[in-house]
């Protein structure tokens, strides 16, 4: 500070006077920061990773406090609802209880404007359907040949094909029950010739059918709630906010279940064989010499390994029959084949550490073994090893979902993501809600993870340290 | 290491960029080069190969699909409805089915049965692939193979009308003993041990098939596994069988009647019962049949394709096993369950399937009995579902079998969509009605059909083909020699009423019978009748012909020919 243009200033005997000591000289300083809250303040930067940590613990609480919230059971299936894509109408009528059916009554009255008479014999309901027609307009002593019943779900134009063909009868009549859903059926009836081939004699109607349900079956499902209903009043069926799947269960609750065990298998498997890889690692790279040479061959052997097969051949070595999970030996599995990629990178890490000269300075030092390991090298390779296990998540929840998918996993009824993939693979067409769901977790799940890792190894870097 | 520091700071961020610009193109090029490459590559491949082709006009060949890999193709052991299927293509035996489902000559001219004697002329212009002639000695030496013990034939017992049959399979005898011989090498004359009406509906069956006896020598106990392991008697010989993916069947030049094998070639070019897959070749027309499932139905709708439905006479059922030391050797325990399992709910909400009959009986609803059909004159007898009944009779079961705690029961299922549903479906409604824990065994075909022999198995869900066209072919299933009675379900009121239906000669005893053995069924639980199956396919317009049949090959393509202007 020189004021070189005032003239003013006068030197007093004080202004040579020393310091106090206690006084000390401005600095420029930040709080210290230890390794970790560094990495933490980098991660917290990362919008990216930060969003991903935050998707991975809703996760996590959605699959652990997912069965306390939504408490339907995975396996319960709700036959009344098969294939229900989300936000279906719930709407059901209680009828009386089926009731077979022989034919209709004389007091049917036969419709007049198609060539057959073709009408609908009382209501059109989920439960049957029941049609009844006249004898073809055919000369007085010739005979029926009979007729049969066709049904689409698409308007009818000229010359199209009549659908799916329910039955072939000799009666004038015909009960359909075959998966009746609430919406508008075409059935056609056409009559038959001598040979048994169809005829140019059809009729085509339009029917909608109606939703019903029994009083019995509504009180065992619980719909009722206790209210006192009667027969022709109209309910709701059970709530499936994500839809059913092909035998009425609920996909909610599978999600919630099937994320409990491939999250298991995601998080558990890659913690237990990293932490298996780090120990092997580390005593390799500490150790060096003829015993890393030894412990690195055996390392390449493991990874020579065939997943699949050793899957197989663990499944029949822990006794586990078919029909039984699978998760235990994929666990197994996961565990004796996957640890040579993380022994590898720590050994390598702990090889360039040891050579490292503050290490040499530690053993000047008197540092013990105990001391060198534990200060230097673990803090110096957590960064390489929380990568890594990140990253191995997501590789560990796509073979779960494999495995599962290839129905070497879990056994049913118990759901997991793969294995509700590989079932609602089957009706992807049909009703795609069946396979996009449990892929919509697991895509989310390894992304989250992904990017967490990616976030994680930005900072984690001490190379990067105290840089923005 | 020189410290060489970056000079031109300012445009090294320009060049970087150009630089990336250039690997990019060059990756561009790279894969559009490799895709180009691919492509000719898999060109010139599909000349070797030959890529599937629904149908094939200029070849004279047809495309189609197998549902399961037969397990092997020697006709005295075959058992399956894939192995009938293939069998019904490439042999032929001594009597056949028409397309009018009428009995028909095949390699016998003509022929007579009485209540002693069964006699067969050959043709002498029939001949095996070889060229050499087929004779009465094939025959001989066939029959004989299935009915000796150590073949292990599962079929065996229907032989036992000739004279000897069942002893020699028992051991007793020696095979020489079978009451079969040949006057001259083209008649047969089969001595029959009871007097048995449909005698010639039976040759039918792909027991019967010839074998001839130095070639079966020549395979060294490998007959029947692979295209060169087999002799051809009918219409087709395989040319190519890749296992577990393909088979290519080509017409048999040494085959005498030009009225079958219209087709050059049969290519069943995928081995898979995936309904999606198979939807899909019909689409893209790489097969020219396809089975349509309950998930592609609407698919098949909206595409306004025209659909076709069979009854393919199979009955579906629930087997328990009766061996010794099982649970569902308990009469109570079976009623138990028979009181929760609602067949109706099955076909109508949970498979789904068009045309399939709800199960009351293991007689189908199309057997004919006297006058009308065997189910009108003697009705199944069924109970209604009521969980109360069924847990009563658990408990009495419980108490009986003196346990604490039911152990888990084993499912034992055939790894494919229908079969998935309704196993998890019949576990479901077990735990829920009966807290039964229900273990799920699926299996594919051949190890299924191994584990079934050997009994591995609580509860099983099984089904039968008819073989020929009489109630029997259901009735005998449980008599206790029976090899098919999977539960080694044994009773002597069983094997009573079935050695009457046997031989009783007048048909409204034989149907009281059978209606005795459908209420015997009923009372005992010996098994539960889930389904009676219907199949609903789509044909490529252009194939013709193709005949779908309840007894024998299911889809015969042996009258098939392609229609081009169609």
């Amino acid at each position: 500070m020189s004021e070189q243009t005032d003239t003013s200033w006068q030197p007093s005997a004080s202004d040579f006077a020393p310091k106090p000591k206690h006084q000390t000289a401005d600095v420029i300083t930040r709080p210290a920061m230890s390794y970790w809250q560094d990495a933490w303040r980098r991660l917290k930067e990362n919008k990216r990773a930060l969003f991903s940590l935050y998707l991975i613990f809703g996760l996590i609480t959605f699959t652990l406090a997912g069965p306390h919230l939504w408490t339907i059971d995975p396996s319960a299936q709700d036959l009344d609802q098969i294939g229900m894509a989300p936000g279906a109408d719930r709407n059901v009528t209680i009828a009386p209880a089926y009731q077979p059916w022989y034919g209709p009554t004389s007091d049917v009255i036969y419709a007049d404007d198609n060539p057959l008479g073709l009408v609908l014999v009382g209501d059109a309901t989920s439960q049957a359907v029941r049609l009844a027609w006249q004898e073809t307009g055919l000369g007085a002593g010739q005979t029926n040949y009979g007729y049969k019943i066709y049904r689409t779900l698409f308007a009818l134009n000229v010359g199209d094909a009549f659908g799916l063909p329910l039955m072939e009868t000799q009666n004038h009549y015909f009960e359909d029950r075959l998966d009746l859903q609430p919406t508008d059926y075409y059935y056609t009836v056409v009559a038959l010739d001598k040979q048994g081939v169809e005829t140019d004699q059809s009729t085509t109607i339009q029917i909608s059918v109606k939703r019903v349900i029994t009083m019995l079956e509504a009180q065992k499902r619980g719909l009722t709630q206790n209210k006192t209903v009667a027969e022709g009043d109209q309910i709701k069926l059970a709530l499936h906010p994500f839809g059913t799947d092909y035998l009425g269960r609920d996909m909610l609750a599978r999600l919630i279940y099937g994320g409990q065990v491939s999250l298991f298998i995601g998080i558990f498997a890659p913690l237990l064989y990293v932490l298996l890889g780090v120990i092997y690692g580390s005593i390799a790279g500490f150790l060096g010499g003829a015993v890393d040479q030894l412990m690195m061959r055996f390392a390449d052997f493991a990874v020579a390994l065939p997943f699949l097969l050793f899957m197989i051949l663990l499944k029949v070595i822990f006794g586990i029959g078919p029909g039984e999970s699978g998760v235990l030996p994929m666990l197994v599995a996961m565990v004796i084949l996957l640890w040579p990629a993380p022994a590898r990178l720590v050994r390598g890490q702990i090889l360039q550490i040891r050579e490292e000269g503050y290490i040499n300075a530690s053993k000047l030092l008197g540092a013990s073994t105990n001391y060198l390991v534990l200060r230097h090298m673990i803090p110096n390779t957590m960064g390489v090893i929380l990568v890594t296990i990140t990253f191995q998540v997501p590789s560990a929840i796509f073979t779960e979902a494999f495995l599962s998918f290839i129905g070497m996993g879990v056994a049913p009824p118990t759901p997991s993501w793969g294995s509700m993939c590989n079932d609602g693979i089957k009706s992807m067409l049909t009703r795609p809600h069946e396979l996009f769901f449990p892929a919509l977790f697991i895509s989310i799940t390894v992304l989250a993870f992904n990017l967490l890792g990616d976030g994680l190894r930005d900072a984690l870097d001490a190379r990067m340290r105290n840089r923005e | 290491m020189s410290s060489k520091s970056p000079q031109k700071s300012a445009t090294s961020a320009n060049s970087l960029s150009r630089q990336l610009g250039l690997y990019f193109f060059i990756a561009i090029v790279l894969v559009a080069g490799l895709l180009f490459a691919l492509n000719q590559l898999a060109g010139l491949m599909g000349t070797a190969t030959q890529e599937a082709q629904a149908v094939d006009f200029a070849n004279n060949s047809i495309s189609a699909v197998l549902r399961e890999e037969p397990p092997q193709l020697d006709s005295s052991k075959a058992t399956d409805s894939t192995s009938g299927l293939v069998l019904g293509h490439i042999m032929e035996g001594l009597l056949r089915m028409d397309l009018q489902d009428r009995l028909s000559p095949a390699i016998a001219e003509r022929w007579e049965v009485s209540p002693t004697h069964a006699t067969f002329w050959l043709r002498k212009d029939a001949k095996w692939s070889d060229g050499k002639p087929i004779t009465a000695a094939d025959f001989i030496f066939a029959w004989q193979l299935a009915l000796k013990p150590e073949t292990g034939s599962e079929y065996a017992s229907l032989l036992y009308p000739i004279e000897n049959a069942e002893a020699i399979n028992r051991g007793e005898l020696p095979a020489s003993a079978l009451g079969v011989n040949a006057p001259d090498p083209h008649t047969l004359v089969v001595a029959l041990s009871r007097p048995i009406a449909f005698f010639d509906k039976m040759v039918v069956f792909p027991t019967f098939l010839p074998v001839r006896e130095d070639f079966y020598n020549a395979t060294q106990g490998r007959f029947g596994a692979d295209a060169k392991d087999l002799l051809y008697s009918g219409p087709y010989v395989i040319k190519s069988w890749v296992h577990g993916a393909s088979m290519l069947l080509e017409r048999n030049p040494h085959y005498w009647d030009n009225n079958r094998g219209k087709l050059a070639q049969i290519n069943f070019a995928y081995i898979t019962s995936d309904a999606t897959a198979t939807l899909n070749f019909f689409k893209d027309e790489r097969i020219a049949l396809a089975r349509l499932q309950a998930e592609n139905l609407t698919e098949a709708l909206r595409l306004k394709w025209p659909i076709r439905r069979f009854a393919d006479g199979t009955v579906f059922y629930l087997e328990f096993n009766h061996r010794e030391g099982r649970l569902s050797r308990n009469l109570n325990f079976r009623k138990a369950i028979q009181h929760v399992l609602d067949m109706e709910e099955l076909v109508y909400k949970v498979t789904k399937l068009p045309g399939y009959l709800p199960g009351k009986s293991l007689f189908p609803d199309w057997l004919i009995g006297v006058e009308k059909t065997l189910r009108e004159e003697y009705p199944a007898s069924t109970v209604n579902v009521n969980s109360t009944k069924a847990k009563a009779y658990l408990a009495l079961a419980q108490e009986e079998l003196g346990l604490a705690e039911f152990p888990e029961i084993t499912l034992l299922t055939s790894d494919n969509p229908v079969s998935n549903i309704q196993s998890e479906w019949l576990q479901e409604v077990l735990k829920q009605t009966l807290g039964l824990t229900i273990k799920i065994d699926k299996q594919i075909f051949k190890q299924r059909l191994a584990k079934m022999g050997a009994g591995e198995f609580g509860l099983l869900l099984g089904g039968w083909g008819p073989d020929y066209n009489d109630p029997l072919t259901y009735g005998d299933l449980f008599a206790s020699w029976n090899l098919n009675n999977r539960g080694r379900y044994s009773s002597a009121k069983m094997d009573a009423l079935i050695n009457t239906a046997q031989n009783a000669t007048a048909t409204p005893d034989r149907m009281q019978a059978f209606g005795a053995i459908q209420q015997q069924i009923f009372d005992d639980v010996v098994i539960l009748p889930m389904y009676e199956r219907g199949v609903t396919y789509v044909v490529h317009p252009q194939l013709k012909g193709v005949k779908r049949r309840v007894i024998g090959a299911e889809t015969d393509y042996t009258y098939a020919y392609i229609d081009p202007d169609a």
